[in-house]
């Protein structure tokens, strides 16, 4: 996938309302290999776009397209292809298993395309800082660890984008930037896009192109 | 990797839940399996085709009362004008009388040469064309001295079980009917003669011991040449054996049916609605033990739901989500299926020894109509289990859940 393009969008539950936004009910494009900033403050439907773009909602107006093709006509094996091997997502909300141990929580992923080696995955654990969690039950690690491990989940599988949704609202200045480096060491190997989006905190990287949401 | 997607999906898995359905249904199954099984295994012991009567033919005999026995003055016989009346009905096709044997006739049994026991009796004929079975063998021959012979299938019964039983001689069945050997003495007007007797069969539906046509016309003509031959029975081909007609005309004119044949169709009627009243609440235990296995996937997938939904915007197929679900269900209904087999096969070995002893000449069935009923059973509700499990999913996926 080359291109994310944005075309008059904007959430439903926005319709009729005054705003002032770069994204919503504008034309905007997101190139392969852009790392891009999109900057929000509470309620601007920040989780929303990355919903409609991972193809979780549809309530919107206006078009989404992938290399040109609404995202609409989309079929569900259309999806779990662009998921398993187009664009990854670290939401906001996390969606790991509290059931399941860290390293657990990567494989589920990495069991899908096999694309990281255990040694591979060990390493990222290491230098965020969590490797004695490894074996830890998701449900029993701070916020904060739970995001570095969402982290690592979402770097262990082929993609041409990677949407973080707020990475680092949990993290201190230093494992925020451990955390920036580890992402974009990923995204620079597979020459892959980056959306980045915060509420004021962001993480300290050179971006592209900044949007304010 | 499955094994975390099941490690995952098994939680809030309710064995108790499972359980009961497993148990329900095994109970429920092997209901429905054995219903079946037993009806297949008996219904051939009522519907016996007898290979010498069609259906249509009735035996219709004078009735027998206290007082006509009194009355000596009374005739058992039919008279022609009697004849020439039931000929005469509109029920009737034709009728043939029974002629029986006016002479003495003692006959010895035996296997294998060795004579076993030997009485008086008679012999009894009705026309060749009332006789459904090989007219190359039911043919007589003054030069062979063979007679064929078409005994009630009761004196095999009494046989096996009154004398093979008590003797300790060995069962026969009809297949190895050939076996009997039978030494045939006919004695009248002052003359004696050794025949051979060949039994070809037994009918259910004869209540005599049958030869043929052209032997009684041959030996009472030898042997009782002036002898009464007044018909006690008549044989009667009739269009519909089910009219009413029928009935009334008999107990009008004090007549007789000879015909076990009415009670095998009651019998048979009443094994069907026996079997399919059992069926069905087996059919019922089933069903509502199904009824409890969804409700308990669908509780699954509720209180899953999450990491369903999370699973799905990972990147897994709604297939593959699915597919341990599936698989639970699927194989609780196999194991089902299969316990209710094991189970339905001891028990039908149990039950076909009983029958077996008191009916020897039941041929051995087969489980195949239990197997094919229970695999389109687990079939069936494995398809709807593997759709229901699969839309619960799908609704996850367009977030109607």
């Amino acid at each position: 996938m080359e291109r994310i393009e944005l075309l008059h969008t904007l959430p439903l539950v926005f319709q009729g309302r005054e705003l002032k936004s770069e994204i919503w009910l504008q034309d905007v494009a997101f190139q392969k290999g852009e790392t891009i900033l999109i900057e929000a403050s509470s309620g601007t439907g920040k989780s929303s776009l990355c919903s409609y773009i991972i193809g979780y909602r549809k309530d919107y107006s206006g078009n989404i397209l992938f290399d040109g093709k609404d995202i609409r006509r989309h079929r569900v094996s259309d999806w779990t292809s662009i998921r398993q091997h187009s664009l990854s997502l670290l939401f906001q909300e996390l969606r790991l298993f509290p059931e399941l141990t860290a390293m657990e929580n990567v494989q589920i992923k990495n069991g899908l395309t096999n694309h990281k080696s255990r040694k591979e995955i060990e390493d990222w654990f290491e230098r965020l800082g969590i490797a004695d969690k490894m074996t830890a039950k998701v449900g029993r690690m701070s916020f904060g660890q739970q995001q570095r491990v969402a982290m690592i989940r979402a770097l262990v599988q082929p993609f041409d984008f990677l949407m973080a949704d707020e990475p680092i609202s949990h993290l201190d200045d230093e494992n925020s930037a451990i955390m920036a480096e580890i992402m974009m060491e990923e995204v620079r190997r597979q020459g892959a896009g980056v959306i980045v989006t915060s509420i004021g905190k962001h993480m300290n990287m050179s971006y592209d192109k900044t949007f304010c949401l | 990797m499955m094994s975390l997607v099941w490690k995952l999906l098994r939680q809030h898995i309710s064995i108790a839940q499972l359980a009961g359905f497993f148990f329900a249904n095994l109970f429920g199954m092997f209901i429905v399996l054995l219903g079946l099984q037993f009806y297949n295994d008996v219904k051939p012991l009522f519907s016996q085709e007898d290979g010498f009567l069609k259906p249509e033919y009735l035996i219709v005999s004078k009735r027998i009362s206290g007082m006509s026995v009194l009355s000596a003055g009374e005739k058992f016989g039919f008279s022609d004008e009697e004849i020439q009346d039931v000929t005469n009905q509109p029920f009737c096709k034709s009728v043939g009388a029974f002629t029986a044997s006016q002479y003495r006739v003692v006959c010895s049994m035996g296997v294998d040469g060795v004579a076993r026991f030997g009485t008086d009796m008679f012999f009894e004929s009705v026309p060749d064309r009332f006789v459904d079975t090989d007219l190359s063998n039911w043919k007589f021959d003054p030069n062979e001295g063979v007679i064929p012979i078409v005994l009630p299938r009761t004196y095999l019964t009494i046989y096996n079980f009154g004398f093979a039983q008590s003797q300790s001689l060995p069962k026969i069945s009809e297949g190895i009917v050939g076996m009997i050997d039978m030494v045939v003495l006919l004695h009248g007007n002052g003359q004696e003669q050794r025949m051979k007797g060949k039994v070809i069969g037994f009918s259910t539906r004869l209540n005599t011991i049958l030869v043929p046509e052209s032997f009684i016309e041959w030996s009472n003509a030898k042997f009782a040449p002036e002898a009464d031959l007044t018909p006690n029975r008549l044989i009667v081909e009739v269009k519909n054996p089910t009219d009413d007609a029928i009935v009334k005309y008999i107990n009008d004119h004090n007549l007789e049916l000879e015909d076990d044949k009415l009670d095998a169709g009651k019998a048979t009627y009443f094994l069907r609605l026996v079997t399919i009243l059992v069926m069905c609440i087996g059919m019922l235990i089933s069903i509502l033990s199904f009824y409890i296995l969804m409700l308990s996937i669908y509780l699954l997938v509720q209180k899953n739901t999450e990491k369903l939904r999370n699973l799905l915007l990972i990147g897994y197929s709604p297939v593959r989500v699915s597919l341990p679900y599936q698989l639970l269900t699927v194989g609780m209904n196999g194991a089902v299926l299969l316990i209710s087999l094991i189970l339905l096969y001891f028990v039908r070995s149990y039950y076909m020894n009983t029958l077996w002893l008191m009916f020897p000449q039941m041929q051995d069935g087969s489980l195949m109509p239990a197997i094919c009923l229970g695999f389109g059973l687990f079939a069936v509700v494995s398809i709807i289990n593997i759709v229901a499990v699969r839309n619960r999913v799908m609704k996850i996926w367009n977030r109607k859940e």
